[in-house]
């Protein structure tokens, strides 16, 4: 780099920024979306109604696991909170090859499976933004974590970059062009800087095992076990008995768990070798009621329920390791907190977005200088509109087909993630056919419809419509419904400026009605 | 108190971006600011940010507290510059929402 720091560090903003851009907007609004899990896992199951959790829901979650699995090695099961409405619970099955886990959903109070459509609901959008969708897992958390890197340097070079960032503080000044592009991605990036820092630098917190393994391999011999057991605060498996024995009941180990706790509850059951003389019940505090992830757990007895090892205040590096993810899970997160962890969220897909067009809009002024637009230029508009107008038009796939499949499909919650896709890949075929500002103002638009007429499709289709679940008081399924129209509105609303964008640049001078051909 | 806190990061915000000449014309069509009203804004402004942490410290702790407000200064700042550029006055106006915030949490 011959011209200076602030220079290369300019460079290297872009060039890290550009190449991941896309994949990063992505994780972004997938990440963001992933905030409101239980509410889409919900919504996309309109025949639950929605039930208050309460203490008998272990002890029906317990019977339920004799029934479905009394030989099984292992069960886990999650116990319901004020925003899920379900029992899910997963065990080993021993009759089964290779890893052979089983899961299942659960009715809290009567404990029978959920009779509900086959989808992955919210879930999908939450495992898609760390491993995306179609690869193993392996290679789809390594390019998340290539991404994310790659994220981090774009941050930390971009304040280096930003010259005014006190002065231009507050500044955005609209319908200047390449001007307005650069003042909305930084008042979107600087504005929420302490967020983009925070949710970047624990995404990496969270993949350290697989990202930087080496310190982790040298100080412990078996790490897997070693390090894993140190971190969760989780006492050493006790070997099979061999020997068949009852399970003690539950109720007093929650109300010990619950002394313990200062009246905390706990959000997790893991049972080891149930029915066996070894069998031990380890209970794990809700996750909800603190910020941090390192679990406080006790565990129990599975004979005599008496209490063999509680979990020991974590270490001081234990403890930052379960901040920082507590923080990227924002499980912690009451109503106005997760609303604010939205807007943020919301901004870092503005952010990434505004960048991607920065680019393309740059460029362009740039080639219509030398006369001849090169085919990077035109490949990053078109990659732009695919990934940014889009996948929210995708997402709007994803929950028609939620609603429009048929019920007995085999495979359904595959083919709801196959219509995804479908959907993201003819947008990525659209615009070779509708080039520049068309493409973008038409998927917005479609866009826009899709979304505003899924609560229509829902009062089409299901029992579980607008007005019904007013009437039955389900007001997180009334607030989902309005809020896809909210989502329908702003994405007409940008539909609509985008459009309009045209006659007002053609007002202007001519070097700003040629970089309203690049972008919005 | 999450919404005082909100009120009291705006208006703090709103008297830092006050004590910048840019803002001050977009507000009052005057590029130039007397010398004692930036010196208001601009210590007000700072002081102002610094109430605005008591709210959300005083209802969720110090851990919370530090979390919620970081996200309140983000989304106090978000819409301020939107309406600096898009509708100057209301972004002065709503500067005295800390007094009706206020006047809620007191309830």
């Amino acid at each position: 780099m011959k011209e200076g720091f602030r220079q290369s560090m300019a460079w290297l903003h872009t060039w890290t920024g550009l190449l991941v851009g896309w994949v990063l907007f992505a994780v972004f609004l997938t990440g963001t979306a992933a905030y409101l899990r239980p509410e889409i896992s919900h919504w996309m199951r309109p025949e639950l109604a929605a039930v208050s959790p309460g203490p008998h829901n272990a002890e029906v979650a317990m019977a339920a696991m004799q029934r479905l699995a009394p030989n099984a090695p292992s069960w886990f099961i999650t116990l319901p909170e004020a925003r899920e409405n379900a029992l899910r619970v997963f065990w080993r099955d021993p009759s089964s090859s290779g890893r052979g886990f089983r899961n299942a959903t659960l009715h809290p109070d009567s404990g029978e499976p959920v009779a509900a459509r086959d989808t992955r609901g919210g879930e999908f959008f939450f495992r898609f933004h760390f491993e995306l969708h179609y690869l193993s897992v392996f290679w789809g958390r390594w390019i998340i974590i290539v991404c994310t890197m790659f994220m981090l340097m774009a941050i930390i070079s971009g304040v280096i970059t930003h010259r005014r960032i006190f002065a231009d503080f507050f500044t955005f000044r609209p319908a200047k062009g390449q001007r307005s592009w650069l003042d909305g991605h930084n008042v979107a990036a600087v504005l929420a800087l302490p967020y983009h820092l925070m949710i970047t630098y624990s995404g990496l917190v969270i993949f350290m095992a697989m990202a930087m393994p080496w310190g982790m391999e040298r100080a412990y011999p078996n790490p897997r076990q070693g390090f894993n057991a140190e971190l969760s605060g989780n006492p050493p498996p006790r070997p099979r008995a061999n020997a068949a024995a009852p399970l003690a009941p539950i109720g007093p180990m929650l109300a010990e768990a619950a002394r313990r706790w200062d009246g905390g509850a706990p959000g997790r059951i893991t049972v080891s070798n149930p029915g066996d003389a070894a069998a031990t019940v380890q209970l794990v505090r809700a996750g909800h009621e603190r910020v941090s992830t390192s679990a406080q757990s006790v565990t129990f007895d599975g004979v005599t329920g008496a209490v063999i090892a509680q979990s020991a205040t974590p270490g001081p590096a234990a403890q930052m390791h379960g901040v920082v993810y507590g923080l990227h899970l924002a499980r912690f997160a009451g109503p106005a907190l997760r609303a604010l962890f939205l807007l943020a969220g919301l901004a870092g897909t503005v952010m990434v977005a505004t960048g991607c067009i920065l680019w393309a809009v740059k460029q362009r002024q740039q080639a219509l200088k030398s006369g001849r637009i090169g085919f990077g230029t035109h490949l990053v508009e078109h990659l732009n509109v695919a990934a940014i107008a889009g996948l929210p038009l995708a997402m709007a796939g994803f929950f028609w087909a939620n609603r429009l499949l048929p019920l007995d499909l085999p495979q359904r919650a595959a083919w709801e993630i196959h219509a995804f896709f479908a959907v993201w890949a003819l947008c990525l075929l659209h615009p070779l056919f509708r080039r520049g500002r068309r493409a973008w103002v038409e998927q917005f638009a479609a866009g826009a419809v899709a979304f505003a007429l899924l609560p229509v499709l829902n009062f089409l289709v299901t029992d579980a419509h607008l007005l019904a679940s007013a009437m039955a008081g389900d007001w997180l399924r009334v607030g989902f419904d309005l809020g896809l129209l909210v989502c329908g509105g702003l994405l007409g609303a940008i539909a609509m400026k985008v459009a309009r964008h045209a006659p007002s640049a053609a007002r202007r001078p001519a070097h700003s009605t040629r970089t309203a051909e690049a972008a919005p | 108190m999450t919404l005082l806190g909100l009120a009291l990061a705006y208006a703090g915000f709103l008297a830092l971006s006050l004590a910048m000449e840019r803002h001050h014309e977009q507000v009052f069509a005057v590029r130039r600011i007397p010398v004692l009203r930036a010196r208001l804004c601009f210590w007000g402004g700072w002081a102002l940010l610094a109430l605005s942490l008591l709210p959300p410290v005083a209802a969720f702790g110090w851990g919370l507290g530090l979390v919620v407000w970081t996200g309140l200064l983000t989304a106090s700042a978000m819409p301020l510059a939107l309406l600096l550029c898009y509708a100057p006055r209301v972004a002065l106006c709503l500067g005295a929402a800390p007094l009706p915030a206020g006047l809620l949490a007191l309830l």
